[in-house]
Formats: structure tokens, C-alpha cells, sequence
């Protein structure tokens, strides 16, 4: 990173080699599946960055560029405008990008269904349930790393992460016996 | 454009179960939650493709920081040679001409001095001057190394290349350097004028000037740097003057002891150098 802000061009290919598909992934899922402003979202972090220069050295990379990514998607969050298309999401582009590798059509439709649902059910969870869950399931951050992203106690990253997948299982275990 | 999706990272269901069983929950809540964290493998998000990460780069590379066409050079340099035992002889070279020709005559002739006198034979405690000149060389050494802040160039050194630690280590290097090169001139000096214990009496000269030079710089870190070498050397000859003077012995000046001195010495030299980076704002002036 040091040699990033120095200036170093195969240094900053390097770093964005290794993090952008991680952080795409948890920006994407962060945002309900918007593609495009998982996108800005990944390309804004990276540039808050590079303008930052410096880098605190008592803290590990990992926690600190991660937080500043969840900053920037919490901005988003509290934009007003956000708020209003929150509901209507783009959930037919996500349905499409989830189904992209499946073979028949009706396994595609099934599969984009049941993704759909989690990432309805990722969407009903609070902000911050949705970013303690994400960071855990799908980032696989220990609970220290999610206490030093988000600047909170262990405690209570854990009460999040308990209530968050106790939500998600109160939202998911009715559709589930449906299909049953 | 097709987007690979990214692979579920926990898709054994031990893995969530222990990551649950870590975030607190019990075993009967284990078997009600795991189907429902088990279901978030069903959400896979895109993977960005290389044109994806390219676009990415190619947006990000006018960001980076530009470094002047000086810094370049010299990184390049540095990087070229790489070893950083060059790098700091490099450095120390390039320091040598911050201490002028004073310092190399003045040290040489209390070392020479020393020498005819112990050589001399006319002196009732040939150590005693031995001890109270080689800290002396060590007083010299640091006031003039690392007058930086003293003469206002401390803000012009910080702006340099090598950090603090690396000048500090490079300034050190051509002091001690000098002072041991000087020692063992008095050894040989010694030895070839038939002096007994020549090992006793370089070790009287050489460890004191030792400790001194850590002394000197570990109150550096607090005082000025002529406060600091002067509290240090002077507290040095009061030592000297108590062991010689009273009844009381203040020191037991032997060998060991000698050794033991240096070490201190050496090890108060190595904090100064894990502490010179952080400590380094004190020494700057005051708006």
C-alpha cells in the first residue's frame, strides 16, 4: 500500500487485481444488487484512497479499506433520493446476472428466484445487520475484523450478527416451507 | 457481457456452524439458523471481468500520487542497488562533509594525547585518563552529528530521502566508526610502546565512550542535543571524580564492569534508534 502512495503503477495493479472482485462483492451485496453503483461505488473507494495519501499505520489494511468502503456506501444510503428507489430496485438486471452461467431456462428461472428472495431478505435487514452479515457470510471476516471495520465493540458485532441472521431466518423460513 | 460468479467462500456447513457457534449462538438455535445462512450461498454476486479491472485501473492511475522527477531518480537508484547496507553506507558517506575537518583532528589528538600520556608512564592512574577522554570524543561526536535542530536544518533533513532513523544510524556509523577506528590505533599505539593490559585500557576508553554516546542521545530525545551531551558527559566525569576521590565507591571500575558499560551503552543507542522517528516532532521549532 505504502508503495501506492508513492506513486507506484504496478503497485496499484497489483492492489486492485487482489480486491476488486472481494470488493465488488461486498458492495454489490450491499446494495441490493445494483450493479452499476456496486460499480461507482468500488471505483469512488478506490479513489478515496489514492487522495487520502497517507495510510494510519497502527491499523491492518483490510479493516481500514473496508471501512471506508462501507462509509461510502452508507453516504449512499442516507441520499434522499436513494431512499425513494429503494424499494424499486432493479431486480429484473439482478435476476438476469444471477442466472447468467445456469444451462436451461427453468433452472436459470429457479435459481434467480430463490437469489432473489435472500437478496430480498438481505434488503429487509437494517443497514447495519446488512453490513455485519455480509462481512461475515460472505466476506468471511473474523468478528475482530468486522470490530475494527466498523469501529464497534465485539459484543456488539455479535448481538448484530445473532439479531441480523435471526431476521434473515424469521424472513426466509416461511418462503421455504412454501416451497417444501 | 458474461460475469463469472464468485464462489460461495463457506459452503461446508461445519464452516457456518462454527462461525455461528462463535458469534454466540447456542446449539438449538445452530439447527434453526444454519438452513437459513446456508440459503445466502443462493445470492451469488457477478465477478468483475479483466476488461472490468482494467476500466478500473485506467480510471484510477491519473489519481496517483506524481513524484518529482528528483524522487523518481532516487528511488530508482535505490531500488537499483537495493542492499540496504550500501543504501546506509551511501547515506553515511554523503553525511561525512557534515562534520568537518574539526571534528577528525580534535578526536585524533585526544586520542593521541591519551596515548603519549599513558605511554609516558608519568601518570599515577593511566585508566582514570583513558575514561575521562574517551567520552569525550563521544560528547564531540554528538553535538556535532546531530546539531541539525540547533542550527534550524532539522525541517531540511526531514525533507530528505533517508528518514531520521536512517540519517541517525548513518551519523552513528561515521562517529563510532572514527572512535573505534581511533581505539584500536591506541591499541596498537600501546601495544607497540610495551604497555601491559592493553586490552584493559581500550576497554576503559572504548566502553565509557559507549555509554556516553547512548546517554547523550537518549536525553536527546528530550533536552537539547547540547543539554543533552553535556548532562550525559558531565554526569560521566562526576561519576569519575566520585570513584576517585571518596571513599565511597560510586563504580567498580574493572573489565567487566567496562563491558558492561558499553553494553548499556549499545542498548541505549538501539531505543534511541526505535525512538528518534516518533520523538522527532519536539525537535522541530515552535510556531
Amino acid at each position: 500500500m505504502s508503495a501506492v502512495l508513492a506513486g507506484d503503477q504496478a503497485a496499484l495493479a497489483a492492489l486492485v487485481t487482489r480486491h476488486h472482485a472481494f470488493l465488488f462483492g461486498y458492495l454489490y451485496r450491499l446494495v441490493g444488487g445494483d450493479h452499476p453503483l456496486a460499480e461507482d461505488l468500488v471505483q469512488e473507494t478506490f479513489l478515496r484512497i489514492l487522495r487520502q495519501r497517507t495510510r494510519p499505520s497502527d491499523s491492518p489494511f483490510k479493516p481500514w479499506f473496508y471501512k471506508i468502503a462501507t462509509n461510502l456506501a452508507r453516504d449512499h444510503f442516507k441520499s434522499a433520493a436513494v431512499r425513494q428507489r429503494a424499494c424499486k430496485g432493479n431486480e429484473e438486471e439482478a435476476l438476469l446476472q444471477m442466472s447468467d452461467r445456469t444451462s436451461g431456462p427453468e433452472e436459470r428461472a429457479l435459481i434467480a428466484e430463490r437469489g432473489s428472495e435472500v437478496r430480498m431478505a438481505l434488503a429487509q435487514l437494517s443497514e447495519d445487520y446488512r453490513v455485519v452479515v455480509v462481512l461475515r457470510f460472505y466476506q468471511e471476516f473474523s468478528l475482530q475484523e468486522i470490530a475494527e471495520t466498523l469501529q464497534i465493540p465485539l459484543g456488539t458485532v455479535k448481538s448484530r450478527l445473532s439479531v441480523g441472521v435471526h431476521r434473515l431466518r424469521a424472513v426466509l423460513a416461511p418462503i421455504q416451507e412454501g416451497m417444501d | 457481457m458474461l460475469h463469472p460468479q464468485s464462489p460461495w467462500p463457506s459452503e461446508r456447513p461445519e464452516q457456518l456452524a462454527e462461525a455461528l457457534h462463535e458469534q454466540g449462538a447456542t446449539l438449538d438455535e445452530l439447527a434453526e439458523l444454519l438452513p437459513a445462512v446456508q440459503r445466502l450461498s443462493q445470492w451469488q454476486a457477478p465477478q468483475p471481468s479483466l476488461i472490468d479491472t482494467q476500466r478500473l485501473l485506467a480510471r484510477l492511475a491519473p489519481e496517483l500520487p506524481a513524484l518529482s522527477p528528483v524522487r523518481q531518480a532516487i528511488r530508482a537508484q535505490q531500488q537499483r542497488h537495493g542492499a540496504s547496507l550500501y543504501w546506509l553506507l551511501t547515506t553515511a558517506r554523503a553525511q561525512i562533509s557534515l562534520f568537518g575537518p574539526a571534528f577528525w583532528l580534535v578526536s585524533a589528538l585526544v586520542t593521541l594525547l591519551g596515548a603519549v600520556a599513558v605511554l609516558s608512564g608519568t601518570l599515577p592512574n593511566e585508566e582514570l585518563l583513558l575514561r575521562a577522554s574517551g567520552p569525550f570524543l563521544a560528547y564531540l561526536g554528538t553535538i556535532i552529528a546531530f546539531r541539525g535542530a540547533a542550527v534550524r536544518a532539522l525541517e531540511c533533513e526531514l525533507a530528505c530521502l533517508p528518514s531520521p532513523v536512517q540519517l541517525a544510524l548513518a551519523r552513528l556509523v561515521i562517529v563510532l566508526g572514527y572512535d573505534v577506528g581511533l581505539g584500536l590505533a591506541l591499541s596498537l599505539a600501546l601495544w607497540a610502546g610495551g604497555a601491559s593490559q592493553v586490552l584493559a585500557l581500550t576497554l576503559s576508553w572504548l566502553m565509557p565512550l559507549l555509554l556516553v554516546a547512548g546517554l547523550a542521545l537518549l536525553l536527546s530525545l528530550r533536552l537539547s542535543i547540547q543539554a543533552a551531551a553535556s548532562v550525559a558527559y558531565g554526569s560521566w566525569l562526576a561519576v569519575l571524580a566520585i570513584d576517585t576521590t571518596s571513599t565511597l565507591q560510586a563504580l567498580p571500575l574493572t573489565q567487566l564492569s567496562d563491558m558492561l558499560l558499553g553494553g548499556i551503552g549499545l542498548a541505549l543507542l538501539a531505543i534511541v534508534l526505535l525512538r528518534i522517528q516518533p520523538g522527532m516532532h519536539r525537535l522541530l521549532p515552535r510556531a
